[in-house]
C-alpha cells in the first residue's frame, strides 16, 4: 500500500513536472487544464455581487447547468433573483470548431432572442462578464506562447499568452492566462483589447469537488468601467443527471 | 450717388407713404417666398436632423418601404462580409396624451447590439440601470427618455408614463434619462427608447423590424458593403445611407413643395407689378425734373442708372425687410406645415426651430432686387428717353401711343400662339410650363389695351349712373392707362390665382366626393390610429374576426396599406380581399374592362393601379408591373386603371393573399365594416368598442366622420394656399392704394380747378371712389378671364407633371361671384384715404401753379 501510494506521489510529481521536463508548450498546458476539469455535467447556484465604479452593489442569483465538456457542451443559466428578473435565461451551445450559439429568453416579453456574434462583447446582463466570457475556449482556436513562470496568490503558475486565430472572432486581441503548476487550474486571466486591459478575472477559493479542482469564487474586474463582479458558486455538483432535453429552446422557454 | 442723394432722396421724403407702399409690395412678395420656403425647409430639415441624430454611427440602413421585414433578415445582414455591427430598429410615433406635448417618437432597439451604433449618453446614475438588461430588457415596460422631455413633464428615473399600445393604454417605467444633445435632441427631444421586442408588441408589428441600421468594418468601403447586402437580400430591400432617407421624405412631400413654390413665386410676381406701377408713375411725375436734368447735361444712361439704382435700393430694402418678415412668418407656419405633412402623408415631425437658410435668404433678396430692377427697367428706359423740351409739357404723357399699343398687341398675339403651340407639342414638363408662362405674358401685354378698351366701354354706363363723378373717373382712367395698367395687371394676376386655386380646390372636392361615394361606402371604419394616414400601430388579423362576431356586423374587410417604392417613387400599396371589396365598392375601370379587372385582381393574377400613378409612370392596362418585395419580385399585369385618390403619389391595389406571400405580413391597418340592414350604427359602434376596444387600441369612425376627415385634409391642403391668395390680394390692394394716392397727387391741379368751378366735396370724393371701383372692376374682369386659362394650366400641371390626378375642369362660378364684392370692397376701402386727401386738399396750393 505504502509502495503504491509512493508511486502515485511519484506519478503526480512526474505529472506536475512533465511540462518542465518535456518542455510542454502553452497549448498542451491549456489542453491539460481543460482535461482535468472534464465532467459529464455540472450544476451550481451562482451568487453575484456587482459593484459599479461608485461602489454601489447589486446582488443577483442564477442557476447554472451544463451538459458535456469543453468545446462540445450545452449550458443553461437562469436568473432567480431579484424577483423582477426571475426567469431571464441564457442558453449556450458550445461548438469545437466555431463560435457558440447563444439564445436569450425574457419571460415578460415572451421571446427568445439569438445573441448575434457581433454582440458577444456586450456586458452579460449588467455583470462584468461579457457574453463571450461565458463561452468555452476551444483550445484549437488560439495560438499560445508560454511567457514564463509567475506566482498568483502564492501559487506558482505558467504565464501564457493566448492569441485568437484569424478564424476566431473575439473582442480580445490577446489574453494572458496564469495556470497553476500544481493542479493545472486557471488562477488568473487578463483579456486585452485594442486599448489595453479590458477584463481581469481572478479564480479563488480552490476546492476539489468530486475530483475536480474548482474555483468557488470568480472575481471579474472591468478595467474600462472600473467595476467588478464577484461570482460565488454554491451547491456545486458534477456529473449530475441531466439530459439533452434540458438544453433545448423549449426548455429555455419552459423554465420561466 | 450724387443724383441719388440730390434727386431721389427728396422725392422719397416727399412721398413717404407711397415709398412705404412700394416697399410693402416687394416686402410681402419676399416675405411669403421666404416664409413658405423657410417653414417648409425647417420641417424637412427637422426630418433630416431626426434621421441624422437617430442614425448615430450608422453608415447604412436597410428598409423595405414601410412594410418592414422578417426578423430573419437581420442574421442575413449580420453575416454579410464587411458588416461590423447591424442592429434592428422599429421607429414609430406614439400618442402620449400629455397636453402640449404632442407625440413621442418611439425608437425600439436591441440594447445588446445597438450601443455600438448609437450613443445614448445617459445620465451617470442611470448608466448602471440601463446597461443592465436585467433591469431594462427583462421588463417590457422599460423606457429611456430624454432630459428635455423629463424636465418638461417632471419625470425622473422610475417615474411612470402611460403610452398607447395596440392592446390599449399601458404604463411604462422610465429606467434611464439621456442627456440633452445628440440623439436626445431628435424629434425635438420627444424621443423614447425601448426594447425592440417590446416595441413590436406595442405597435402590433408581429415578428418584424422596420429597419436595420449598420456600420461597416474599418477599412471597408461603404458602397462595396452596400452592394453585397443588396445582392444578399434581393431587390425588395433598399440599402441606403441615412442621408438619402431624408430625400425620400422630401420626395413624398414633393407635390406639396412644388405647389408652395408656384404660389410663393406668384406673390413675388405680383409684387413686381406694384414696383413697375410705382416706377412708371414716378417717371411720369418726375418728367419735369428729368427734363431739367437732361437740359443740364445728364446723359440718357445716367437717368436710366438713376432709376435702376433707385429700384435696386428699394428692392434691397423691401427684400431684406421681407426676408426678416418671412422668418417671422415661417415660425408661425412651421408648426402648421409639420401638422399638415403628418396628417396628409403620415410622417410626423416636430419643427421646433426655424432656421433661416442663408442661401435661401440670399436667393430671396436677389430675387427681390432683380424683380425690382426688372420691374423698373421699362420705366427707367422711358425716363431716359424723355425729350427735355417735351418734358415740361403737361398732360398726354400718361397715355399710350397707338404704336406702343400695337407693338404690345402683336407681342401678345405671338405669345398666345406660342403658348398654344407648346400645348400642341405635347404639353409636358418644360413645354407645359413655357406655355403657361407665355399665356401669362400674353395676358400682361394685353392688359393696358384691354383696360383702355373696357374703360371706354363702361364710360357711358358710369356717366349714366353718376354723370359728373362717373365721367371724371372714366376719363381719368382713359387718359392715364400707364398709371393704372400696372395695378390692373396686379389685380388681374391675384384674381386669376384665386380662380385657379379655387377651381382646383372645387375640382378636387367634387372628384374626391365622387370617389368617396363609391370607394368609401362602409358604415364604419375601425382604425388603429385616429389619424387615418398614420400607420404606427397595426392590428393582428384576429381582431377582424372579433369585429365580425359583433351583432349587427354583416361584413368586415381587412385592409393593409403601406408606402413602398415603385421605380424610386414612394407609392401606396393597398392590400385587400378584392372579391369582398368589389362586392360592396366598385370603382369603374378607366382602362381595361371593369369585370375582368376585378376578376383577375381577386384571383391574384393582376393588379389595379390608380389613374395618377398610371399618368406619372406612363402605365397602361396590360403592362407588366414589377414590384420588388422582400420575398422576391412581384410581376403581374395591370388588370385595369381606376380613379383613386388614396395617395398623391399613386396607389396599387393587390390581393391580400399576395401581400401576405410577398411581404410575409398579415397585419391590418383598417377594417371596413358593413352593417346588417337594420342595425344601428351607434349601437354597433359602441358594441365594437366594448367587445374589442377593451383589449385592443382602436378607433371606430362612422362613414360621415371619415368623409369629414378626408374633406378636412383637403381643406388643410388648400388652406395654406388660401393664405397665399390673401397675401396676393393684399399686395394687389396695396397697388390700388398706391395708384389712387398717385392719382390724387397728380391731379391736384385738376381737382383744384374742379373745386374752384364749384364741384362739391361729395362729387370729388365720388369721382375718386368710382375710379378706384373701376380699377377694381377692370382687374376683376380681366382676372376672371385669365383665371379660366390659369385653372386649365393648374389642372394640367397637376395632372401631367405633379400628381397625375385627373380633375374635371369646372369654372368656379361661385368663387368668381364671391370675388366681386371682395375685390370691389377692397378697392373702395383703398379709395377712402386718397379720396379724403383729394377732398381736403388746399385749393390755394392746388392752383399755385396757375
Amino acid at each position: 500500500m505504502n509502495k503504491r501510494r509512493s508511486v502515485s506521489a511519484a506519478l503526480a510529481a512526474t505529472a506536475l513536472m512533465a511540462p518542465v521536463l518535456f518542455g510542454q508548450d502553452g497549448r498542451q498546458i491549456i489542453a491539460e487544464s481543460q482535461r482535468r476539469t472534464r465532467s459529464k455535467s455540472q450544476r451550481y447556484e451562482g451568487a453575484l455581487q456587482v459593484m459599479d465604479a461608485k461602489r454601489h452593489v447589486s446582488a443577483k442569483r442564477w442557476n447554472f447547468i451544463r451538459l458535456g465538456s469543453f468545446g462540445d457542451s450545452k449550458s443553461l443559466l437562469r436568473f432567480t433573483e431579484p424577483p423582477e428578473v426571475r426567469g431571464v435565461a441564457l442558453l449556450i451551445y458550445n461548438h469545437p470548431d466555431r463560435a457558440s450559439d447563444q439564445w436569450m429568453w425574457r419571460p415578460e416579453i415572451g421571446r427568445d432572442q439569438r445573441i448575434a456574434l457581433q454582440d458577444r462583447s456586450t456586458r452579460f446582463f449588467g455583470t462584468d462578464f461579457s457574453f463571450e466570457d461565458l463561452e468555452e475556449r476551444d483550445v484549437n482556436q488560439f495560438d499560445y506562447k508560454v511567457l514564463g513562470d509567475e506566482a498568483v496568490d502564492g501559487a506558482k503558475c505558467w504565464k501564457i499568452d493566448s492569441t485568437p486565430k484569424q478564424s476566431k472572432s473575439s473582442q480580445y486581441t490577446h489574453s494572458l492566462l496564469w495556470i497553476r503548476q500544481d493542479n493545472y487550474v486557471l488562477a488568473r486571466l487578463e483579456g486585452y483589447g485594442r486599448n489595453g486591459l479590458a477584463r481581469r478575472v481572478l479564480y479563488r477559493d480552490l476546492q476539489n469537488v468530486q475530483g475536480v479542482w474548482t474555483a468557488r469564487t470568480i472575481e471579474v474586474f472591468d478595467a474600462r468601467k472600473n467595476s467588478r463582479t464577484i461570482l460565488t458558486l454554491d451547491k456545486l455538483e458534477y456529473n449530475v443527471p441531466l439530459s439533452e432535453s434540458d438544453f433545448t429552446l423549449q426548455a429555455l422557454r419552459r423554465g420561466s | 450717388m450724387i443724383l441719388l442723394r440730390l434727386i431721389t432722396w427728396p422725392y422719397v421724403r416727399k412721398h413717404l407713404t407711397r415709398t412705404a407702399l412700394t416697399l410693402t409690395g416687394i416686402l410681402l412678395g419676399v416675405a411669403v417666398f421666404v416664409g413658405m420656403h423657410t417653414a417648409n425647409q425647417s420641417v424637412l430639415f427637422a426630418f433630416q436632423r431626426t434621421i441624422d441624430r437617430i442614425a448615430g454611427a450608422t453608415q447604412l440602413q436597410v428598409t423595405a418601404g414601410e412594410t418592414g421585414f422578417d426578423e430573419s433578415t437581420l442574421e442575413r445582414v449580420q453575416a454579410v462580409p464587411g458588416v461590423r455591427a447591424a442592429a434592428p430598429v422599429i421607429q414609430a410615433v406614439a400618442n402620449i396624451g400629455i397636453r402640449g406635448e404632442g407625440n413621442l417618437l418611439i425608437l425600439g432597439v436591441d440594447m445588446l447590439g445597438d450601443r455600438s451604433l448609437r450613443d445614448y449618453d445617459l445620465e451617470e446614475d442611470d448608466e448602471g440601470a440601463v446597461d443592465d438588461p436585467l433591469v431594462f430588457l427583462a421588463r417590457a415596460d422599460s423606457l429611456i427618455i430624454t432630459r428635455p422631455f423629463a424636465l418638461r413633464n417632471h419625470l425622473t428615473v422610475n417615474s411612470t408614463l402611460v403610452l398607447d399600445t395596440v392592446d390599449g393604454p399601458k404604463r411604462f417605467t422610465v429606467r434611464g434619462i439621456m442627456r440633452s444633445g445628440g440623439l436626445a435632441s431628435a424629434f425635438g427631444g420627444n424621443l423614447a427608447v425601448m426594447d425592440i421586442y417590446a416595441a413590436q408588441r406595442m405597435f402590433g408589428r408581429g415578428r418584424k423590424f422596420d429597419r436595420i441600421d449598420l456600420a461597416v468594418n474599418e477599412g471597408e468601403r461603404i458602397d462595396a458593403v452596400q452592394v453585397r447586402i443588396e445582392r444578399t437580400l434581393g431587390p425588395g430591400f433598399q440599402v441606403r445611407t441615412p442621408g438619402s432617407r431624408g430625400r425620400e421624405i422630401e420626395s413624398i412631400a414633393a407635390v406639396y413643395r412644388l405647389s408652395a413654390n408656384i404660389t410663393s413665386l406668384f406673390a413675388l410676381f405680383i409684387g413686381m407689378f406694384i414696383i413697375y406701377n410705382t416706377f412708371a408713375i414716378a417717371v411720369t411725375q418726375r418728367r419735369a425734373e428729368i427734363g431739367i436734368l437732361r437740359a443740364l447735361g445728364a446723359t440718357q444712361s445716367q437717368i436710366r442708372r438713376l432709376f435702376l439704382t433707385e429700384s435696386a435700393v428699394a428692392g434691397a430694402i423691401g427684400s431684406v425687410a421681407g426676408a426678416a418678415a418671412g422668418i417671422l412668418l415661417a415660425r408661425a407656419l412651421a408648426k402648421y406645415i409639420g401638422g399638415l405633412l403628418s396628417e396628409v402623408y403620415g410622417i410626423g415631425e416636430r419643427a421646433e426651430e426655424v432656421s433661416a437658410n442663408p442661401n435661401l435668404i440670399g436667393l430671396a433678396v436677389t430675387a427681390g432686387v432683380v424683380t425690382s430692377i426688372a420691374a423698373a427697367f421699362l420705366p427707367a428706359r422711358n425716363a431716359a428717353r424723355i425729350d427735355p423740351v417735351k418734358a415740361l409739357q403737361k398732360g398726354k404723357y400718361e397715355s399710350l401711343s397707338e404704336g406702343e399699343n400695337r407693338a404690345r398687341r402683336s407681342a401678345a398675339v405671338i405669345s398666345a400662339l406660342s403658348a398654344f403651340a407648346c400645348l400642341g407639342l405635347g404639353g409636358r414638363g418644360v413645354l407645359l410650363y413655357t406655355g403657361y408662362l407665355l399665356t401669362l405674358i400674353a395676358a400682361l401685354l394685353l392688359t393696358p389695351a384691354a383696360g383702355l378698351w373696357l374703360s371706354r366701354l363702361i364710360r357711358p354706363v358710369l356717366r349714366r349712373v353718376r354723370p359728373v363723378e362717373g365721367a371724371l373717373a372714366a376719363d381719368s382712367l382713359i387718359q392715364t392707362p400707364r398709371r393704372t395698367s400696372g395695378t390692373i395687371a396686379a389685380l388681374m394676376l391675384s384674381v386669376s390665382l384665386v380662380i385657379a386655386l379655387g377651381g382646383m380646390a372645387r375640382a378636387s372636392y367634387a372628384s374626391i366626393v365622387q370617389w368617396m361615394n363609391i370607394a368609401l361606402n362602409p358604415d364604419l371604419f375601425v382604425s388603429a390610429t385616429q389619424n387615418l394616414t398614420a400607420r404606427s400601430y397595426r392590428f393582428p388579423p384576429e381582431v377582424g374576426e372579433r369585429i365580425q362576431n359583433v351583432p349587427g356586423v354583416a361584413q368586415v374587410q381587412l385592409v393593409r396599406d403601406a408606402r413602398v417604392l415603385y421605380r424610386g417613387r414612394p407609392v401606396m400599396l393597398v392590400a385587400a380581399d378584392i372579391a369582398g371589396l368589389v362586392s360592396r365598392a366598385r370603382l369603374p375601370a378607366i382602362e381595361g374592362d371593369t369585370d375582368r379587372m376585378y376578376r383577375e385582381a381577386a384571383a391574384g393574377k393582376g393588379v389595379i393601379v390608380s389613374d395618377n400613378l398610371a399618368a406619372l409612370e406612363n402605365l397602361h392596362a396590360g403592362d407588366i408591373l414589377e414590384l420588388a418585395a422582400p420575398a422576391g419580385m412581384l410581376r403581374l399585369p395591370i388588370a385595369g386603371v381606376v380613379i383613386d385618390y388614396s395617395d398623391q403619389q399613386g396607389s396599387i391595389l393587390i390581393e391580400r393573399t399576395l401581400f401576405r406571400r410577398y411581404w410575409n405580413d398579415d397585419t391590418v391597418d383598417l377594417f371596413r365594416v358593413y352593417l346588417e340592414p337594420r342595425a344601428s350604427e351607434s349601437a354597433v359602434r359602441q358594441e365594437i368598442l366594448n367587445r374589442v376596444g377593451s383589449t385592443t387600441r382602436l378607433f371606430v369612425l362612422t362613414n360621415r366622420e371619415v368623409r369629414d376627415y378626408i374633406l378636412r385634409l383637403t381643406d388643410q391642403w388648400f388652406s395654406l394656399t388660401y393664405v397665399q391668395i390673401a397675401v396676393a390680394v393684399l399686395v394687389a390692394v396695396l397697388g390700388i392704394v398706391n395708384t389712387l394716392t398717385v392719382s390724387i397727387t397728380d391731379r391736384r391741379r385738376e381737382l383744384g380747378v374742379l373745386k374752384a368751378v364749384g364741384a362739391l366735396r361729395r362729387q370729388i370724393r365720388g369721382a375718386v371712389w368710382i375710379e378706384s371701383l373701376t380699377i377694381g372692376f377692370l382687374g376683376l374682369m380681366l382676372g376672371l378671364a385669365l383665371g379660366a386659362f390659369q385653372l386649365f394650366y393648374a389642372l394640367e400641371i397637376s395632372r401631367r407633371d405633379i400628381a397625375g390626378i385627373r380633375l374635371e375642369y369646372q369654372y368656379p362660378l361661385k368663387i368668381a361671384l364671391a370675388l366681386a364684392p371682395v375685390m370691389l370692397g377692397a378697392a373702395l376701402v383703398a379709395a377712402l384715404g386718397p379720396a379724403e386727401t383729394a377732398v381736403r386738399g388746399s385749393l390755394v396750393e392746388a392752383l399755385e401753379y396757375e
